[in-house]
């Protein structure tokens, strides 16, 4: 008895410490973007929004966030046709070299950032296209991807084979059969990631600090350059506005697909 | 002319014909050169244990598979190059399959959507076609908001609203409970009934078969070891595998010892066992090994010879155990004269309250011709 309620009491410690640790920079940044003060600290100097002001006129700020919208967006509608049609491939069909891909899509969390985003400059400088934001969507996309393949077979090895069996039995072509019965089956997926696909292209900076230039600087490649001069508060500001993003896209999820997706996914 | 139009007539009597059809995997037979014709209008259910190759065989009958040899005819065509969702065949599945992310009238609306009927018809059909399911009313469900016996009939409403030419049911029963099945076989019949479509019923459960069918075909390790209608499978089975798979069935090893006609004598541990029926094409000389068979239920239990009068075969033996089943008892009961073997033996006489306890002599006594004679 006593020995079952240590046990909770240790993990309960656990959970609040490891939830400190986890939230700890949110309430930091999100705190010091309220300050009245003119610079960056923790606790705030009083509370104001001036520092939201001065992001919604800083017309690089906006620009590089606008920018960055641009880059995400490319980069999600890139992976939506692409990420479900491999996704479905992969969990449906006996692919040859299915290991190989299985390896592939463990590839991000193995190979740093740094080599991929060179490769790829190598590619685009080759190609005459660095500067320009087409690029970097299409590089966030390659190197995001598996997330995306990973969200949609998460939800198409849910769906039966008896399925797609039962609608051909019913009259259904093979395209019917897709639209109908393999797309609405593995749609919570898709949607999981693309919101997964926008906000990872959102908030990446090592590849696009390799890709932009001068013109064509992104949020994240803004911010850092931002702190290497002077650290300002509207920095805090505009990471709140990052933060905002991405809370939004959970949101949105949990209203659209539920978010149980991802406690269940293996 | 004439006779192309008695051949259409004839194609027209024939709903599915099978044509020594075979289906290998890897180095599996899943099913061997199995042929079989099924009139229009008939129930024919597919008994067999799992693995036999049932499934197997309706798969290449609803087209999702093509036979590796042989030929499948539907209505007299040969239908290896028509794929599945141009054969107008309803399929039940095994799991249901059914659209987890469409209401029960939307399952059901499916296939004529997939046909363009105009959304009256439709409609209009699925409101018929969920009443004559009994689910009235329920067609705004979702499928998870239904229980096991309403996604049952929902399945079935599904595979018969665009009035195929065939039904194909995978044991879609299999996972009720027996209350549940066995109502359910009996709607299957009234439906089928109702509607005089064609069906072909797959099932491991006897009693289904016997209960349901116009037509029982037997299966065992992918080879059709009978087909006939229900009461002659029971009665008449072809093979030693159908007497054992079909009922409760009680072996005696022994040898041909003459034959005249369909009546054959038997010696088993040097009882002679005369006036025995042969089986259906058993060939059978004398000297060949054998094996008779005779139902539990054939079989009479008395304590003396008194309760067997008009029984052929009567042999002394010892109750082993008895079980109490309810309606019937079953008696296992050990015979010294035929080498030891263990008889079983129901005794379905609650009038007497006659019980009879392990350790006791009793005799069992049964009519010699229904005992059937299969070569071993
Ligand atoms: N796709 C397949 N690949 C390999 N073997 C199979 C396949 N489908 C069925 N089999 C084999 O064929 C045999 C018959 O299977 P099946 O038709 O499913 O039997 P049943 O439906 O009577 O239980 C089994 O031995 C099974 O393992
Ligand atoms: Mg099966």
């Amino acid at each position: 008895m006593t020995g079952s309620r240590s046990k909770s009491i240790v993990i309960w410690a656990f959970v609040v410490t490891a939830l400190l640790m986890l939230s700890a920079p949110t309430i930091v940044v999100l705190g010091a973007s309220f300050t009245a003060g003119n610079i960056i600290t923790f606790p705030p100097e009083g509370l104001s929004l001036k520092w939201y002001g001065a992001i919604a006129q800083a017309s690089d700020l906006r620009q590089a966030f606008f920018r960055s919208l641009i880059v995400a967006t490319i980069c999600t509608l890139i992976s939506i046709p692409v990420g479900t049609l491999a996704g479905i491939a992969l969990s449906k069909y006996r692919v040859r070299f299915a290991r190989t891909i299985q390896i592939y899509l463990l590839l991000p969390f193995t190979i740093p950032l740094i080599g991929s985003g060179i490769g790829m400059m190598l590619v685009f400088g080759e190609m005459g296209a660095l500067g320009k934001l087409w690029p970097v969507g299409i590089a966030t996309c390659v190197i995001n991807l598996p997330f995306m393949i990973w969200a949609v077979t998460a939800s198409a090895s849910n769906l039966s084979p008896d399925l797609e069996l039962a609608a051909a039995n019913c009259g259904a072509p093979p395209l019917q059969r897709f639209l109908y019965i393999t797309l609405p089956a593995v749609l919570p997926g898709i949607i999981t990631g693309s919101l997964l696909m926008f906000i990872l292209a959102l908030n990446e900076f090592l590849v696009s600090l390799l890709l932009v230039d001068a013109r064509s600087v992104t949020l994240p490649v803004q911010i850092y350059n931002s702190i290497r001069s002077i650290i300002t508060p509207d920095l805090a500001a505009i990471s709140v506005v990052f933060i905002a993003c991405a809370g939004v896209a959970i949101a949105l999820l949990d209203r659209l697909v539920g978010l149980d997706i991802f406690l269940k996914s293996k | 002319m004439g006779i192309v139009s008695t051949d259409l007539h004839k194609a027209g009597a024939i709903a599915v014909s099978v044509k020594d059809v075979g289906m290998v995997f890897g180095d599996v037979h899943a099913v061997r050169s199995a042929s079989f014709d099924l009139p229009k209008g008939k129930f024919l259910t597919i008994l067999g244990p799992s693995g036999s190759g049932k499934t197997t065989l309706l798969r290449m009958i609803a087209g999702f598979d093509n036979p590796t040899s042989g030929e499948i005819f539907i209505n007299g065509q040969p239908v290896s190059a028509v794929p599945p969702h141009r054969r107008a065949i309803g399929m039940v599945f095994q799991k249901l399959a059914l659209f987890p992310h469409m209401t029960a009238a939307e399952n059901v609306a499916f296939p004529l959507k997939m046909r363009r009927h105009d959304a009256r018809t439709i409609g209009e059909k699925v409101e018929r076609y969920l009443e004559l399911v009994r689910l009235g009313g329920y067609g705004g469900r979702r499928i998870n908001e239904l229980s096991g016996g309403q996604q049952q009939r929902v399945a079935i409403a599904r595979a018969l609203v665009f009035e195929p030419d065939l039904l194909l049911l995978d044991e879609p029963l299999a996972a009720l409970d027996r209350k549940l099945r066995e109502e359910m076989q009996l709607e299957f019949r009234r439906i089928q009934k109702e509607l005089g479509v064609t069906t072909i019923n797959v099932t491991h459960d006897q009693r289904e078969a016997l209960v349901v069918s116009d037509e029982v075909i037997v299966m065992d390790g992918g080879e059709i070891q009978q087909k006939a209608q229900p009461v002659h499978t029971y009665r008449s089975p072809a093979n030693a595998f159908v007497a054992n798979f079909i009922g409760v069935t009680n072996f005696i090893d022994g040898k041909v010892s003459a034959i005249s006609g369909s009546t054959v004598s038997v010696e088993s541990n040097g009882q002679l066992l005369s006036g025995v029926t042969a089986a259906d094409g058993a060939p059978l000389v004398p000297g060949t090994a054998c094996s008779g068979a005779v139902r539990a239920e054939q079989i009479r239990i008395a304590s003396a010879r008194a309760g067997l009068e008009g029984l052929e075969t009567i042999v002394e033996g010892q109750v082993a155990d008895s079980i109490f089943e309810g309606e019937r008892i079953v008696y296992e009961v050990t015979v010294p004269v035929l080498g030891g073997a263990i008889l079983r033996v129901f005794n379905h006489d609650p009038v007497s309250h006659l019980q009879f306890g392990p350790g006791e002599n009793v005799r069992l006594g049964w009519n010699a011709k229904d005992m059937h004679v299969f070569k071993k």
